[in-house]
């Protein structure tokens, strides 16, 4: 078969290798932080950690 | 349980919380100064609240002094504290 069609199985994305199949977690760069009160209440010190589960509404795309 | 003892419980679970975030995140970030310093920071508020409490009410866990009688027995558990209620959704 010509499989000088297809590309090859690593993708480059932002000059980065990634592979087909496997999971990446992006790097947490710490930035603000909720004041104490608010981060026990809310389970996190860290902002962007925060995604309590609401109910999905289809129309508004998360 | 009076109002100021459940404040300083209060406030010692916050920074009690805190402590446990910036831990988790040192853990994987070791060489972050200011998650360092945020860390040492809430460490030496932990420390003098703990003493505060202890002083004031007696041993806040099972490793802290007493005195007579044995004090980490007086007042309520911990699961019959009313704390205030958080507003956020």
């Amino acid at each position: 078969m010509d499989n000088k069609m297809c590309p090859n199985d690593e993708y480059d994305i932002d000059s980065r290798h990634y592979k087909l199949a496997h999971a990446y977690i992006p790097y947490q760069n710490m930035c603000k932080i909720y004041d104490l009160k608010e981060a026990l209440c809310k389970g996190t010190l860290f902002p962007e950690l925060y995604m309590p589960y609401k109910k999905y509404d289809r129309r508004k795309k998360y | 349980m009076d109002y100021n003892q459940v404040k300083l419980l209060q406030e010692i679970m916050e920074v009690g919380f805190a402590l446990i975030e910036t831990n988790l995140y040192l853990d994987t970030h070791p060489t972050d100064e200011r998650a360092l310093m945020l860390h040492n920071t809430h460490s030496r508020k932990y420390n003098d609240l703990y003493n505060r409490y202890s002083s004031k009410y007696g041993p806040l866990t099972y490793t802290g002094m007493s005195r007579c009688p044995w004090e980490y027995i007086q007042g309520p558990w911990p699961w019959e504290i009313e704390y205030e209620k958080c507003h956020w959704d």
